[in-house]
Parts: C-alpha cells; structure tokens; sequence
C-alpha cells in the first residue's frame, strides 16, 4: 500500500486527510495521482492545480518521483510558513 | 567543531530572551549573535486588488515529522555555507493570535555577517520549503481564508 496524505486547502476541498491506495502498477506521483482522480469530480478537479506540490517520504519531490508500495506521498498547495 | 543545532517545531509559545541566552550560555568563542522574530500580524496585506482584511487568529497546519525534517535540513545546509557556532530554529503550529510569535531564526559566528546571512538564508527557505500554512481569521465566527504563496518568497531564493 501506498500511503496518501493531503494538506491545507487541499485536505479541505477533499474532505479527507490520508487514504491508502494500492501500489499495483503505479510507479510514479503521475501515476499515483492519476489514480487519486479517477475517484470523481472533486479528487479530479483537485489534484489538477498546476501549483499543486508533492512530497515522497517527507521530501519534496516532483510530479516524474518514483513511487512504490510502503512509500508516503503527501499532497498539498505551495508552503506558506515563516 | 560541529555547529550545534537545535530544531523545535511545537504548539506552544517560547520567549525570544530565553532562546538569545541558550545561543550565548558559555559561548565564548562567537562574537556575533543574530536573531529573527516573526509574528502574527492584525491585518492581512492588500493583494489582487484586495483591500486590507483584518486578522485575529491565525491558523498553521503543518506536516508532522517532514515539518521538523525541512527545517533540520534547512539548518544543515546553512551551517556548510557559513562558519556558524549555534544554530536554533522554531516554528509554531495551532491557532495563533495577532501578536504572537510564529517563528524564531537565530545564528551565532565569530564574525557579524555570517550570522546575519545565515538567518536571511533560512528564513527564506524556510518561507518555501517548509510544509506549513496559514489559515487568517478575521473572528471567531468568520470561516478562515487561507493564505496564498507569493512568488517574491520563491524568487527570493534565486539569491542563493
């Protein structure tokens, strides 16, 4: 399994903050996320933000990272700290 | 010597006194201390034509345990840029009044400018890098807004 989080606005508008997929046959944060919106309008429309940022076990990373099972990938909009 | 760094990320408050007399608690060997302080403003700042917009609460999310790794990271890689002694950083999360303190950036070197380029390098870092975001509130019944990234933060890395 793979192990999905998501943050800010995003955890928002998805009304979720994590889900489990099933690795299969993703390999990548392309992958991964094409499958996350394939669940509906919203996930669809969600997950389609050009800002959107992703993070591959805690690390930022980009949408071309390698994924596998066990991994934690985590979606959300650009950072806002400081 | 190893710089000494030390990471907090947390809820609750801390006193900026306290975290000058940790950088300089039996450091003789730095003569330069620079701190930065960042705090919960009361308005939120004109943008896309919007007017000024008052703040009372101000939310932060955070990624736990990526939130303590970037700002590990972030440190790191300021203390092999510059000869640093002590290294801090805090970052608060939860609901934060105006006024309050969100975030704390001090450096200690034998010199000024080392410490003072070091705090303006993390701060900017961490501004884009660091998973957290601010949610405003104008009160406590107004449903919160969330604050937008601004690309001067982004383009302020590329003087790095």
């Amino acid at each position: 399994m793979i192990k999905v989080l998501f943050f800010a606005g995003l955890r928002e508008q998805l009304e979720c903050d994590g889900i489990e997929v099933e690795a299969g046959q993703i390999a990548t944060v392309t992958e991964l996320r094409g499958s996350l919106q394939a669940k509906g309008e919203t996930w669809s429309s969600a997950l389609s933000h050009e800002s959107l940022q992703v993070a591959v076990n805690q690390q930022l990373a980009n949408m071309q990272a390698g994924v596998k099972d066990g991994d934690e990938v985590a979606f959300f909009p650009p950072v806002t700290g400081g | 010597m190893a710089v000494d760094i030390s990471i907090s990320v947390q809820a609750e408050g801390f006193d900026p006194g306290a975290e000058y007399n940790c950088l300089r608690s039996e450091n003789y060997s730095d003569g330069a201390t620079a701190m930065f302080v960042g705090n919960v403003r009361d308005f939120s700042p004109e943008e896309h034509g919007d007017e000024h917009r008052p703040v009372a609460v101000l939310e932060l999310e955070h990624y736990p345990g990526m939130a303590e790794a970037a700002l590990t990271d972030i440190a790191r890689q300021a203390a092999e840029r510059w000869p640093l002694g002590r290294v801090r950083l805090i970052h608060r999360y939860g609901p934060l009044s105006a006024g309050e303190e969100i975030v704390f950036v001090g450096a200690t070197s034998a010199h000024r400018q080392a410490s003072l380029d070091a705090c303006t390098f993390m701060m900017d870092f961490l501004k884009s890098r660091a998973p957290f975001w601010k949610k405003e509130f104008a009160g406590k019944e107004s449903s919160g807004r969330w604050v937008q990234a601004r690309d001067a933060d982004e383009s302020a890395l590329d003087k790095w």
